[in-house]
């Protein structure tokens, strides 16, 4: 359908719109118009996705300002999903194109999704390398300028990567035909064609209109200083499913360094120095040629960032920084690796302390006094001057670097942390020296100042103050959208007791009770029983679905399961895991029906949808509560509430709660989906835990489903689910499904209601509003 | 009368009378008296004997709704003819038990048609319509049946052979008494072919083979045997073949070392008994206990040599190749960056119980194989182009199907003769009718009405009190009303069913001419497209659409025969008339039809031109 808003023609690739997406879109166009950044909260599953790319697109395509879109998501499976979503969008955009020249500009529209070289590669040989890390440095090894030139010239010399080397037949900005490719799609295009995909899509990027990829391409400034360089500052970003994105600021400032970490390092500084040494007899000259060349170089790269068109500015390193000149320590490599050398031993010793420590960036310097001018990026390009191959086994001494730079350049907001034991009763030490940042806001800041227009969208991010406050920017609009539904969908029940009446909680002096054990147990196996195709269970943490998951086994509980239903568990590895949950999807499709047992904030609690009848109920056994005790959470509590004011119960609870939504939101896609929703904990009984829950889940909560004994939400589900299997033939049409008609009904009215409230401000020449004598009047008044 | 499969003198609550099996009753009459105890076959759900050569020959019979049951003694001497008696009961009785679990919940209520000698029907054929049992009489029908298939008419589904559809519809027929009735009356009768008679029951048919080709799934539960406890301390495993079979499944390295050592090193018995004292056996158990006794069992040489190492590293032993679909691929999202922060917390850490993860990966393994060994093992891609809809729409995933506008079909066009005039006719209607109702609106002034409505309520109070209903006319309101009830009431008790002979014979008589409709109207409507069924020319409907005219035609005549029947049965003959009444209607309603379109279409002598007109 098309439609327009304020004169902005819209066209949504669906015959009918949620009224929903609608407010979503009447909201969001003045907003790229006047620019400035929003927090929206819509429910899962109601095209929130389609929703902001058409609106998106159409202002895209409307206005003759190419603007490009960053929209960025979770997980590669939400990425692909959004290209997916965006390439029907595009079909049906041009099929309803009206003109020859209009719908020649759909069709140049070009989308493109990036991801990591190990998801990327079809290099046969590289391609089978299990981590990404190797992949990236065998890559780097046959892609990297140097090899390149050495092997264009004298063919044969060096191994080269032929799909790397055909792209360069190709003129740049030609490399793929221009439309949508999702990421298999550009996989099968660079096997047909014999070109890489991975660079295909980091040369195409800046001609491309939409760019699709996760978080940290934008947010850690270690990649966004590689991949979002050319992004231009009117750029519109989008965050999808952000409600976590405060955790990927917080990591991608954060570093952790082991022992084993600190000997890799140490090794690579030797083997670095030999190399050096090496080098200096053969060819002195050379060293310092490229020696001179990397400085330069260096030097150029900051003169590159011209004010007119600075790009992101490195939150790592403001800019300050970049434009000093390079130390001078540093700018003979001997004296630099004898540093590093240093620098390592140091930590090595400090790891040695047997007792935990926490200090300030601040005070760890005022040991360490010369570290401040290390930069990462001067290891890397060492080690490539160097002619060093294979830098993933120099991947511990960049870590080293990165965190050096890191420490010298943040003094507040950050805290280093040294556990000599891994947990409280352990005697062999294995210590962690963690550099942990607290505050969000460091890693967001620069994108916000960078962008004009952010999107920060998600189904579970209530209370919605809670993101502006964390990430310190100021929205222009802050909106939750409710659920409009004419039956409702799905059915979400407080499961407080077991039928034995005993209180049941994942709380951690009850959770291994055996009553309360039984009673989650219980739980699993009557829902196994009454509900069809898949269920999904998840627990609040890994350790306590493992040691959980054994102790049904032992009460012989799994074994009532295995009557009704196949059960797949998260396991640690993620390809197992994918198999396993492909596996759950067969048992659902074919009707046998499965549980998959998973962990709230685990692998599979982000980006995998259980919709239909991939998920016909899901269960949160506990809260999913943060492990309190760890040192790390406990700096950070500390943080927001002397920084931000928020207490250390509130945000606990907080995030918990947007946990448990988002595991339980993901039953639900589209209205005629339904799915019950198992709260069993007697927490989520209290009425501060559930005005934390997203206003679109709440407010399908009854007074009678906030307490229940399992005995009674079974009661309750049964009948919930012989009602909604029904047919649901009253027309949905018109509340919660809206045509052109409705759409153009509502806008009348608003227009109506516009010219109301203007027609009343006229009339009420009240200034004050306090019902006293207006200025005029005394004036009028004859004295 | 229903047919009498056996009859046996019996006693039941220790009072002496006669057992007779018919065909669808089981039915003890007392000596000398009237029926007693009467069971319907459905009912009929467990059978128990005596022993032999027990002090009485005793057959009980549990019910579906009543495990208690009926008892009865055999009571004939000698005692050798009372069990041949028994046995033959028994047979029987075994087979419609086993008829009825078959045919899963056949409602009980279900009235069974009853076969037995029918009107014109079984002058055809008495031998075979006369045949007591219900099995033989079957057999009787299929070696009919094969006869019919090798005319070469019979409609065949498609990729099945005449056999497996002979079976197919054996076992529909079995299933479904009532269409056994009717298929030995009408198609023993010679009435109509057996190509006809499945003409139109086809869904019947795939929906037979549909159930026979649905297996049973493999029962979920892990294969654990769990020992008994015996007194004095000593533990005991049944082995049965099923758990031989499923151990080997589970653990194709127990069948290793089976086939490696029985029986030239170990001896069956020997190999069951070191197994489950083995390490290997605790290892195999789902139990994370197990490791705990890891120390109390003994070494063995032999089976220590296939344990394996525990399944508890993060990553699994067994490598596997990656999920392909990206949709669900978790691995690419751990892939997409470099990991960056600080390690999660020990509690987010995966695997840290380590016991956990060899039964995790049992239970991931153990659905999988489940799974596989119900849909077969092919790999993802494959699965894929299988299962469809994918490959036809790539977004069928990412689609909201609920914002589809599906109903904005074009529709299908009603065909009616001088389509314009109706509407036009109508809107003249609606116009009309709407200037009336606006033109009285008019006239109608609420204030005037309210006051108009408000002066003749006055005085209401006056005018309510004189009030007085007529004596007479209330008496006669009452007379009358009880007449009514008691004329119900009379009909009600003396209301006897027709003579069961007489009843059956209405029923066969009705069900036959339904199927005689039937196929008289599916020769007229347009075949079905979805069937994949030879269809058959015009010429060869239209001459079965008058052989089918032909027989309704003959309806009257069995009306008729039925209603003399019924006056020398004592029933009163409009009693008939009435219950056949709308099956009446429908064979004149057809005739009338099939008149109107002979003549309709050039003087009604040749069938076979109306039949191509059709077309």
């Amino acid at each position: 359908m098309k439609f327009f808003i304020d004169n902005l023609p819209i066209v949504f690739p669906y015959d009918r719109i949620y009224p929903g997406d609608y407010a979503i879109k009447y909201d969001c166009v003045p907003l790229l118009a006047i620019q400035g950044h929003c927090v929206l909260e819509m429910p899962s599953g109601t095209g929130k996705t389609v929703s902001l790319l058409s609106l998106i697109v159409s202002y895209q395509q409307f206005h003759p300002t190419k603007r490009k879109l960053i929209y960025c998501s979770r997980t590669v499976p939400e990425i692909e999903k959004a290209l997916s979503e965006l390439k029907r969008l595009m079909k049906y955009r041009i099929s309803c194109a009206e003109t020859p020249e209009q719908r020649e500009k759909e069709e140049n529209f070009i989308g493109l999704g990036l991801t990591s070289r190990k998801n990327l590669c079809i290099h046969p040989e590289v391609s089978k390398e299990k981590k990404g890390k190797v992949v990236d440095a065998r890559c780097r090894d046959l892609t990297n300028s140097a090899v390149c030139e050495k092997g264009r010239a004298n063919p044969g010399s060096v191994e080269l990567c032929d799909w790397h080397e055909n792209l360069g037949t190709h003129e740049p900005g030609t490399l793929i035909p221009p439309g949508i490719w999702t990421l298999a799609d550009v996989l099968q295009h660079g096997r047909d064609n014999g070109t890489c995909p991975y660079f295909t899509v980091r040369r195409m990027m800046p001609f491309v209109d939409v760019i699709i990829y996760s978080f940290h391409y934008l947010i850690d400034p270690k990649v966004a200083d590689q991949v979002s360089k050319e992004l231009s500052k009117d750029a519109i970003v989008v965050f999808d499913e952000a409600h976590n994105i405060d955790n990927v600021c917080i990591e991608s400032l954060s570093i952790d360094l082991t022992r084993p970490m600190l000997d890799s390092a140490s090794r690579s500084v030797t083997k670095l120095g030999e190399k050096i040494d090496e080098i200096k007899i053969t060819d002195a000259a050379k060293l310092q040629d490229e020696y001179a060349k990397l400085v330069e170089g260096l030097q150029e790269a900051t003169a590159d960032t011209s004010p007119e068109d600075t790009f992101m500015a490195n939150p790592a390193l403001p800019d300050d920084l970049l434009n000093e000149a390079i130390p001078g320590n540093i700018r003979k490599a001997e004296h630099f690796v004898a540093f590093l050398k240093r620098f390592v031993e140091y930590l090595k010793t400090r790891m040695r302390v047997l007792h935990v420590v926490a200090e300030t960036p601040l005070s760890f310097l005022q040991h360490l006094k010369d570290i401040t001018y290390i930069r990462k990026t001067t290891v890397t390009s060492l080690i490539r001057t160097l002619e060093l191959n294979r830098l993933d086994e120099h991947s511990a001494l960049q870590k080293v670097a990165s965190f050096a730079t890191l420490v010298a350049t943040y003094e507040k907001g950050f805290l280093l942390i040294l556990e000599p034991f891994e947990t409280d009763n352990a005697t062999v030490p294995n210590p962690v020296f963690h550099f942990t940042c607290l505050d969000p806001s460091l890693a967001i800041k620069p994108v916000f100042e960078h962008f004009s227009s952010v999107v920060i969208t998600s189904g579970t991010i209530s209370p919605l103050d809670m993101y502006p406050k964390m990430l310190q920017f100021t929205p222009v609009v802050q909106e939750t959208y409710p659920m409009t539904l004419t039956r409702n969908a799905f059915l979400p029940l407080v499961i407080t007791r077991g039928s034995d009446q005993v209180a049941i909680s994942s709380r951690f002096e009850v959770r291994n009770d055996p009553a309360v054990v039984r009673n989650f147990g219980s739980i699993l196996v009557e829902y196994s029983k009454i509900v069809p195709d898949g269920i999904v269970a998840f627990f609040p943490s890994y350790l306590y679905m493992e040691s959980i998951v054994a102790a049904w086994n032992d009460m012989g509980i799994l074994n009532e399961v295995w009557k009704n239903k196949l059960i797949f568990v998260e396991t640690p590895d993620a390809n197992e895991t994918s198999i396993a949950l492909e596996n759950y999807r067969r048992a659902c499709d074919n009707g046998r029906g499965a549980v998959l047992l998973s962990v709230a904030r685990g692998k599979v609690s982000e980006g995998i949808d259980f919709d239909h009848n991939y998920g016909r109920a899901v269960i949160m056994f506990g809260v999913p509560y943060q492990y309190t005790e760890s040192r790390i959470l406990k700096a950070r509590l500390e943080y927001l509430r002397d920084a931000y004011r928020i207490r250390e119960s509130e945000f606990l609870g907080f995030d918990a709660m947007r946990n448990a939504a988002q595991c339980v939101g993901r039953v639900l896609r589209g209205k005629t989906d339904w799915g019950l929703m198992v709260f069993a904990d007697k927490r989520f009984a209290r009425a501060d835990k559930r005005a934390k829950l997203p206003r679109w889940i709440n407010q399908y909560i009854t007074e009678v489903a906030s307490n229940l004994s399992t005995d009674m939400a079974l009661t309750l589900s049964k009948l919930f689910m012989r009602t909604i299997s029904q047919n649901p033939n009253e027309n949905q049409t018109g509340i919660s499904l809206w045509t052109l008609e409705d759409i153009e009904k509502a806008q009348a009215k608003q227009r109506e209601q516009a010219l109301l409230l203007e027609q009343e401000g006229q009339r009420d020449e009240d200034e004050y509003g306090d019902g006293g004598i207006d200025d005029e009047m005394c004036m009028d008044v004859d004295l | 009368m229903p047919s009498i499969v056996c009859t046996a003198k019996a006693s039941y609550k220790k009072l002496p009378g006669t057992l007779e099996l018919t065909d669808s009753h089981l039915q003890w009459t007392q000596d000398g008296r009237k029926n007693s105890v009467r069971v319907p076959h459905q009912d009929a759900s467990s059978l128990f004997c005596s022993k032999e050569g027990a002090a009485q020959v005793r057959l009980k019979l549990g019910l579906v709704n009543d495990d208690v049951g009926h008892n009865f003694t055999f009571t004939t001497t000698p005692q050798e003819v009372a069990y041949s008696e028994r046995e033959t009961f028994k047979t029987e009785l075994t087979n419609i038990i086993s008829r009825n679990r078959s045919s899963g919940v056949l409602a009980a209520a279900s009235a069974q048609t009853p076969k037995g000698p029918v009107t014109a029907a079984s002058t055809l054929t008495p031998s075979k319509a006369a045949t007591p049992a219900a099995l033989p009489a079957s057999r009787a029908s299929t070696s009919r049946a094969t006869s019919v298939v090798s005319d070469g008419r019979t409609p065949i589904l498609s990729g099945q052979d005449a056999a497996t559809v002979f079976r197919l519809r054996k076992r529909v027929l079995f299933a479904n008494p009532e269409l056994l009735a009717l298929h030995k009356e009408l198609v023993m009768g010679g009435q109509i072919t057996e190509a006809e008679f499945w003409d139109g029951r086809e869904h019947l048919l795939l929906a037979e083979a549909a159930t026979e080709n649905q297996k049973r799934g493999r029962p979920g539960q892990l294969v654990d045997p769990r020992p008994q406890t015996v007194d004095g301390g000593e533990v005991k495993i049944v082995i049965t073949p099923q758990l031989v079979h499923d151990i080997f499944d589970e653990f194709p390295v127990v069948a290793k070392a089976y086939n490696d050592n029985v029986p030239n090193k170990l001896s069956e018995a020997e190999f069951w008994k070191r197994y489950f004292q083995s390490k290997l056996f605790n290892a195999h158990r789902a139990s994370i206990r197990s490791s705990a006794t890891q120390h109390v069992v003994k070494e063995d040489p032999i089976f220590d040599k296939y344990l394996e190492k525990d399944d508890d590293e993060l990553e699994p032993r067994r490598l596997r190749d990656e999920v392909s679909d990206l949709f669900i691929n978790l691995g690419a999202t751990l892939e997409d960056h470099v990991e960056t922060g600080n390690e999660r917390d020990v509690t987010m850490q995966a695997g840290r119980q380590r016991g956990a993860l060899p039964l995790i990966r049992k239970f991931n393994e153990h659905s999988e194989r489940l799974l596989n060994s119900a849909l077969g093992d092919a790999p993802p891609s494959k699965r894929r182009l299988v299962s469809g809809g994918d490959v036809e729409n790539p977004f069928s995933e990412i689609e909201y199907d609920d914002l589809q506008d599906h109903e904005s079909s074009p529709g299908i066009l009603l065909e009616m003769q001088d389509r314009r005039r109706y509407f036009e006719g109508r809107l003249g209607r609606v116009g009309a009718a709407n200037g009336g109702a606006e033109s009285s609106r008019e006239v109608i002034d609420v204030q005037n009405a309210f006051k108009d409505l408000l002066s003749r309520m006055n005085g209401w109070e006056g005018r309510f009190s004189q009030l007085k209903i007529e004596k007479k006319s209330s008496e006669a309101a009452l007379s009358s009303m009880t007449q009514n009830v008691a004329a119900r009431l009379d009909i009600k008790a003396t209301k006897s069913d027709f003579p069961p002979g007489l009843f059956r014979q209405l029923t066969t008589c009705q069900t036959a001419a339904n199927e005689f409709l039937r196929q008289f109207w599916t020769s007229i409507y347009p075949p079905p497209s979805d069937l994949h069924t030879p269809i058959p020319t015009a010429v060869q409907r239209s001459a079965k659409a008058a052989k089918m005219a032909g027989y309704l035609v003959k309806t009257h005549e069995k009306v008729d025969a039925l209603v003399r029947a019924a006056v020398l049965e004592g029933v009163e003959g409009n009693r008939v008339v009435i219950a056949m009444k709308p099956l009446m209607d429908a064979v004149e309603h057809a005739l009338a039809f099939h008149r109107g379109r002979s003549t309709a279409l050039g003087g009604g002598a040749s069938p076979e031109k109306p039949g191509s007109k059709l077309v």
